[in-house]
């Protein structure tokens, strides 16, 4: 942009005007504006604040609160009314005149605000949006000083839930429209809509629409008054006594930059961040609303040790702790080794800590942070293909949305990276990115990013392409010929989720259907750590940066920067965890150092109990205690996100750094308690800070040598089980049982109801009636659910992976593609159906069903959608 | 209103009127909505003509005979056809609308009721000339008779081989949808009555893009009144001088004057556009029991007020303008001198501060405000500082509002202010003088 | 030092004994301060007991001194402890860092926050001086019912700001007597 002063005419008159740009005067100031830009845009990047309300930068324009009229002449004609700057594109030669400089316009403005306030209630010492409004603000500043009305306002109930964690007060509502365009264009969770109409005119919630979004907390945000608020943090603080800190948060792999609000040591809300490279300014209810896991009351603050006499875990001081966590490991060491398992939620910098302590204290390459269904391939896949990339030469937000099309493969975006999922909507929406994934039934995430109609013509792309659990490898060789055709076009990408490693085979499927299609491979954990502990380094084969451990002149650089003698870095690659936990069962190891990691994660968790309990030595680092703690010799407290600073890479391997944002509480990252403990052991890892930490990884560099061969594994075909046996198909709810969930109920009113999916055809063959429940048993154990019919392959059962009593891996001790017993459970007692809303508040009047689904009303000609669900069923054999 | 209502054309001619009916000629034959009766009164006699013809020779004869849409805003229909594009690679839709909403207009219904046949030809040629295979009629829900009417016709339409595919072996094709609106005086707004098509919630759109270039399910759509679309066979038959010979310069043609209120004979009279109040009056039998006219509307209730002086102004759509207020839909309320302005103003509030859609703050709350204020002052608890008020409020809303709601819904206001003040002070008598600064105890609370 | 000397101090004695007496007779008498003294604060009742803070934290925001805590709470059907939907849960004014300016009771919309001519707020420790809800809270007077109870004067909080007084003695409260706490004399 820039900007020319009115009175430098002449030069103004002989610089051209940039290519795609057009030449406009805002309040006297010549600038020129990219073509089709908003003129409140154009006046912002010019420093002239246009009040408004419905308008947002990132929604389509409404036009609805005329808050942001302004006069406006086009070609030395001035237009008959005031224009809504919010929806007027700039124009050659168009004169704007604002506020500033306008009458006609400032007594549009204050004419709106006036009538904006009529109905709106004057409770704001009571609001939470108080003194954060951009109604109050504006009030004061464009506003009367007193009001002309004396009538009878309008009033409503207030407040009404429309969800457990939203609640809406219709009083304060300016009607400006932004939730629901929210929820329609950018969540796709129609889950409100305008009801009534005129002075009555209202949000409400849709009545057979389901009642719940990933993102709703993002309407709270956006929303220019206080008319939905969470309940959550409902009258929990005051704006003005809030510091806000700049975070990333920690939940999943997508990154998002965060806004922690805080006062006296307690976090009190957190909000999205704005980062347009990666989650604009949105983020999922997760990110937003879980954060008292780190003030729960079983919070682990002081180390404890297990006294030798009555066999409890005592607290204890740190130089107690330390020195009897330093014996037992340097005893299990020089017995039969230790092993290491820092769990996939770690920073880079804490991960780095734990890949350095295992190879120099503990002299082993024994150390696998993946506590979750792992696979070899996939060890060869990261190393061959993802470590040290990054979103410069790698796939990124950008070229998802870049991207003429998508394929998923055994990802549920929506589910394990909701950003992503945006950015998959944003695509298909705006750029006419094809998405198709490659699963088991049109779950609303698959729904949501190959049907989208929120206005004008609805949007069929993409699809989904159904295969049988397991069958996903088998799949990608034989996909049809317009989605390989439509990953040939340049700038494709292939996402992988983290289910793939359940499933023998897919990483070398995906990666030959990228060099056959040019399609480039994305990998895409669910966990916010895994990404950063690939390059940091804690995995059996790779060392600190991609560095693999079978290169011996790699091994020997690593040794001299990290001040090692020649050779004495382990050479032989680890195990991995369930390796780790074998050999700690049969007594191969003698001591594990176990991070935040919860056995219920794992493949087998009975297993992985039964090593714990069998290990020698058990180190635990830990927040809360877990399955972990009631076997753990030594118990170390550690830090939660809040209270330390570190980098999180998210899948697209971009560094989040991020600072502590609630200081002196005396906890400590894991990076500091490792390097103390090494210090005890008598080694020195120089890990002290996370600051130290990342400039020592700086230091290394990438890797120079090669990367490790990429895998080589054959799809192995799957077969449709038959009578009572079935496939199971299984991936986890973004909001579920997991620990980082405690303690918010609000939140965990919004999950999912936890249901068992059937074909229609496997129903008919249990002879399940509608919501029956279906048990699902292995040998190890039952889980009862009630099922929902869809459209799945048959004989598949899809079960939610740790939601409600659908524990997968505790229970059944099985995942993704295992067969399984299926049979029809007992009825449910009436009224108990899972997943129903709470009754709190007012009741809402709801539309009648159809009143925005407006899905169902193609246009006649358009004929059948040309959507890619060119099947290909039970495919895989 | 019934075509019982409608005019006997002969009384007209013997009463001296300048124009032979044209819209409303067959409104008294008998069964005058059947095919048979409209066959053999010239009946599809256009159609023939006009599927003969290039599209767009039937759009320049449009435009050569200056017909002006018939819904309000008076846009040339030609101009607009023509803003249809010429490819074919999306649909094209025609959609009439039929939401005859705007209080004291009754001519597309009856229209509809007595000769269903002229539109659905009007249709059938308009849709030829726009390339359109689609065709929706939007009709008022509440009007139940006049839908069954136009289904009937639209069946023996298609039985005749009027619509359907290949009509009249022209190779054309075209479906009918006869839909029934929900009851929302926005569904008229054109952008509106497409979403509510669409089954989605009836508000107006953003413009642009406009209905040319995406309008129903984002296809190129031209949205016409009923009147308009009856009108085209008329010109296609009688050819564009033949229109302009009747009316003025810049508005030609015949358009239905719908007359109610105060006169002795209420109902639709048929006349040039042109023709003054005066003239209507007397083939109206004049005012009823002879009470004199006090104020009246040119063009429903959104369009400002008329007195006693502008008998004579000429009803086109220039002369409307000049005197202050708009054609409109021709819907001629006319009041005698027992009326209250400040009352009819107050009910015609109240209404659009029902039908107000909500979407637009000016519209929304300043509706809801005005009629408030107006309700208080017909109680006779309003103080001259609301007059001042009501024409603020006025001021904040009328071009400030997102579509022209909120501009017709401030017209009765400012005009009944303008003409009839006194009236207004009048109601005020009784609280001159009161503190009105009087706080209470919450400013804006008292309730 | 003469030998007059200790007759002067004698005189002075002598004098004062003449003159108005400036000792305070403090605690045995206690000093009445100005109407508009700057005393401890209040926390005011409605004429039914309920309280009129709402937890909004302006006295706090106002506070130069940062010498008051709030945290607002919600008011459910079952537990009501102020009219509307929001009540001070956790109030607290730290008399340490209380600079006795006035600002808060200003910035109170509700006037639930008034101060007293009360002075005696001294102390030997440190944590005493910390004034909770419970030491700030007015007495309960005549007609007053220990919260949480239903709102009885009225269906909701614009009764009880519009018309609180008047509905009070709707119920029988005769017309002049106090009929909330928040005036001075309803303290003294």
């Amino acid at each position: 942009m820039t900007v020319a002063p009115a009175s430098g005419n002449d030069t103004a008159q002989s610089r051209p005007v940039p290519e795609g740009h057009v030449r406009l005067t805002i309040d006297g100031i010549e600038v020129d504006a990219p073509q089709g830009e908003l003129v409140i845009r154009t006046a912002e990047r010019l420093g002239i604040v246009i009040p408004r309300f419905c308008d947002h930068p990132l929604l389509d324009p409404a036009g609805a609160c005329r808050q942001c009229l302004v006069e406006v002449e086009v070609n030395g004609k001035p237009m008959p009314k005031p224009a809504a700057s919010c929806t007027t594109a700039v124009a050659d030669g168009m004169v704007v005149r604002t506020q500033q400089t306008s009458q006609v316009a400032d007594k549009a403005q204050q004419g709106v605000m006036e009538l904006l306030l009529i109905n709106h209630p004057l409770d704001c010492p009571i609001c939470d949006k108080g003194g954060e409004c951009p109604l109050q603000n504006q009030a004061l500043k464009h506003g009367r000083g007193d009001s002309r009305f004396v009538d009878t306002k309008r009033t409503f109930p207030k407040p009404v839930s429309i969800s457990s964690q939203i609640l809406l007060d219709r009083e304060r509502c300016v009607l400006c429209q932004r939730c629901t365009r929210f929820s329609k264009q950018i969540a796709g969770d129609p889950f409100i809509e305008l009801l009534e109409r005129g002075a009555t005119q209202q949000i409400g919630t849709g009545e057979q629409q389901p009642f719940q979004s990933y993102f709703s907390g993002n309407t709270i945000q956006i929303c220019p008054v206080g008319a939905l608020t969470s309940a959550a943090y409902r009258f929990r603080s005051r704006p003005f006594d809030l510091v806000s800190t700049p975070g990333v948060c920690e939940h999943c792999s997508s990154g998002c930059s965060q806004r922690t609000d805080w006062r006296r040591g307690k976090v009190m809300r957190r909000l999205a961040g704005e980062d347009p490279e990666v989650n604009e300014e949105w983020n999922c209810d997760k990110g937003r609303f879980a954060f008292r896991y780190a003030t729960a009351s079983d919070r682990i603050t002081r180390p404890m040790v297990r006294d030798a006499d009555s066999g409890e875990l005592r607290e204890t001081s740190w130089t107690e702790a330390l020195r009897k966590a330093a014996d037992g490991l340097l005893n299990a060491r020089d017995s039969r080794g230790v092993g290491v398992l820092p769990g996939g939620r770690l920073t880079r910098e804490d991960a780095y800590a734990y890949g350095k302590f295992a190879r120099v204290a503990l002299g082993t390459n024994d150390i696998d942070h993946r506590a979750r269904p792992h696979s070899n391939e996939e060890l060869d896949f990261l190393g061959s293909s993802v470590v040290g990339t990054g979103p410069e030469d790698g796939v990124s937000y950008a070229s998802l949305e870049a991207a003429p099309a998508v394929l998923c493969v055994a990802f549920e975006p929506e589910e394990e990276s909701p950003i992503v999922f945006l950015r998959l909507r944003k695509a298909a929406r705006d750029s006419g990115t094809r998405v198709f994934h490659l699963g088991q039934w049109d779950s609303p995430g698959v729904e949501k990013t190959t049907h989208i109609a929120d206005s004008g013509s609805p949007i069929h792309s993409g699809g989904l392409l159904r295969c049988l659990p397991g069958g996903e490898a088998a799949a990608l060789y034989e996909l049809p010929s317009e989605v390989e055709q439509a990953l040939g076009e340049p700038g494709s990408v292939l996402l992988l989720g983290e289910r793939c490693s359940q499933v023998s085979g897919v990483y070398t499927a995906a990666m030959r259907l990228a060099e056959r299609t040019g399609a480039r491979i994305a990998w895409i954990p669910r966990r916010a750590g895994e990404r950063g502990a690939v390059e940091a380094g804690t995995l059996p084969t790779l060392l600190p940066n991609g560095r693999p451990v079978s290169d011996s002149v790699v091994r020997s650089g690593i040794e001299r920067a990290w001040g090692m003698s020649t050779g004495s870095l382990p050479s032989v690659p680890g195990r991995d965890i369930d390796g780790i936990l074998a050999a700690a069962e049969s007594g191969e190891l003698s001591g594990l150092l176990v991070g935040g990691l919860d056995p219920a994660d794992l493949p087998d968790p009975e297993q992985a109990r039964r090593a714990l309990r069998a290990a020698g030595f058990l180190v635990s680092l830990e927040l809360r205690p877990t399955g972990v703690t009631e076997h753990a010799d030594v118990v170390l407290p550690i830090a939660p996100t809040v209270e330390k600073s570190g980098t999180f890479l998210n899948w697209e391997g971009r560094p989040r750094e991020f600072e502590i944002t609630i200081e002196g509480t005396g906890a400590v990252p894991d990076c500091r308690v490792l390097d103390t403990l090494a210090v005890e052991m008598d080694v020195d890892l120089f890990t002290q800070t996370p600051q130290a930490v990342a400039a020592e990884i700086r230091r290394l560099g990438p890797n120079p040598g090669a990367r490790p061969k990429p895998p080589d594994i054959p799809a192995e075909p799957v077969t449709e089980p038959s009578g009572d046996r079935a496939l199971l198909a299984s991936w986890r709810h973004l909001l579920d049982n997991g620990s980082m969930q405690h303690d918010e109920p609000n939140l965990a009113g919004t999950a999912r109801p936890p249901v068992a999916r059937v074909s229609h055809g496997t129903a008919r063959r249990l002879g399940l009636e509608p919501h029956q429940p279906i048990r699902v048993s292995t040998e190890r154990g039952t889980i009862a659910l009630e099922s929902e019919v869809v459209e799945i392959p048959d004989g598949v059962v899809w079960l939610p992976g740790n939601s409600g009593p659908a524990e997968v891996n505790e229970v059944l001790g099985v995942g993704h593609g295992a067969v399984v017993g299926i049979a029809a459970g007992t009825a449910p007692a009436p009224g108990t159906t899972p997943g129903q809303r709470e009754p709190g508040g007012e009741e809402l009047p709801a539309v009648a069903g159809n009143g925005h689904t407006s899905n169902g009303h193609g246009p006649p000609a358009h004929g059948s959608n040309g959507n890619g669900q060119a099947g290909i069923d039970g495919g895989g054999a | 209103m019934t075509e019982a209502n409608a005019p006997d054309g002969t009384a007209r001619e013997a009463a001296g009127s300048p124009l032979t009916p044209v819209l409303t000629r067959r409104w008294l034959s008998p069964e005058s909505w059947s095919l048979r009766t409209y066959e053999q009164l010239e009946g599809y006699t256009a159609l023939r003509t006009a599927l003969s013809l290039h599209p767009d020779q039937l759009t320049e004869l449009v435009k050569a005979a200056g017909l002006r849409g018939r819904g309000g805003a008076g846009f040339p229909s030609g101009v607009k056809w023509g803003f249809m594009p010429k490819d074919r690679s999306r649909p094209h839709y025609l959609v009439i609308n039929a939401d005859e909403g705007e209080p004291g207009t009754c001519k597309d219904v009856p229209l509809m009721m007595a000769d269903p046949h002229s539109l659905l030809e009007g249709c059938v040629i308009a849709a030829y000339a726009m390339r359109a295979n689609n065709c929706m009629i939007y009709v008022r829900g509440e009007a139940l008779h006049c839908i069954r009417r136009l289904h009937h016709a639209v069946r023996e339409a298609y039985e005749a081989g009027y619509l359907g595919e290949n009509i009249l072996d022209s190779g054309f094709d075209l479906d009918v949808v006869v839909h029934a609106g929900a009851g929302a005086y926005i569904c008229g707004e054109e952008t509106a009555l497409l979403d509510s098509l669409e089954g989605k919630r009836g508000q107006p759109r953003l413009k642009p893009p406009f209905p040319a270039q995406a309008g129903l399910y984002s296809s190129p759509t031209t949205v016409n009144n009923v009147e308009t679309i009856a009108s085209v066979p008329h010109i296609v038959n009688g050819g564009s001088d033949w229109f302009r010979g009747m009316g003025r310069e810049k508005s030609p043609g015949p358009k239905i004057f719908s007359l109610s209120g105060h006169v002795e004979r209420p109902g639709q009279y048929e006349a040039p556009l042109g023709t003054t109040l005066r003239e209507l009056l007397e083939l109206a039998g004049g005012m009823k029991d002879g009470i004199p006219l006090k104020f009246w509307t040119p063009g429903g209730s959104s369009t400002p007020l008329f007195t006693a002086d502008h008998l004579d102004v000429p009803l086109d759509f220039e002369g409307a303008a000049e005197a202050g207020s708009m054609l409109g839909t021709t819907a001629l309320m006319i009041f005698n001198e027992t009326v209250s302005v400040p009352w009819a103003v107050m009910k015609w509030t109240q209404f659009y501060e029902h039908e107000s859609c909500g979407k637009c703050t000016p519209c929304r709350e300043g509706c809801f405000w005005l009629a408030q204020v107006l309700e208080r002052m017909v109680q006779g608890r309003g103080t001259e500082q609301d007059i001042d008020t009501l024409l603020d409020v006025c001021d904040n809303v009328l071009g400030r509002s997102f579509c022209a709601l909120g501009d017709g819904a401030v017209s009765p206001i400012t005009s009944g202010i303008k003409y009839f003040r006194e009236e207004f002070l009048a109601l005020c008598e009784s609280n001159r003088g009161q503190d009105t600064t009087e706080e209470p105890a919450l400013a804006g609370v008292a309730r | 030092m003469g030998m007059t000397d200790p007759l002067k101090g004698f005189g002075v004695t002598l004098s004062k004994m003449f003159k108005t007496v400036l000792t305070e007779e403090y605690p045995e008498v206690k000093k009445i301060p100005a109407p508009r003294f700057h005393g401890k604060h209040q926390l005011n009742r409605h004429p039914d007991g309920l309280e009129k803070c709402v937890g909004c934290e302006l006295c706090a925001w106002a506070c130069p001194a940062d010498a008051i805590f709030v945290e607002g709470g919600t008011n459910t059907d079952d537990e009501r402890y102020s009219p509307g939907e929001r009540y001070g849960f956790d109030y607290q004014i730290n008399y340490l860092r209380c600079i006795g300016c006035g600002l808060c009771i200003e910035a109170c919309p509700t006037r639930a926050l008034t101060m007293t001519n009360e002075y005696e707020t001294a102390d030997d420790n440190r944590q005493n001086l910390i004034y909770t809800k419970e030491d700030l809270l007015a007495p309960l007077l005549p007609g007053m019912e220990q919260p949480p109870h239903d709102m009885r004067l009225g269906d909701d909080e614009q009764d009880y700001y519009v018309n609180g007084p008047e509905l009070a003695r709707g119920q029988g409260v005769p017309a002049g007597a106090t009929v909330e706490t928040g005036d001075e004399e309803a303290v003294r």
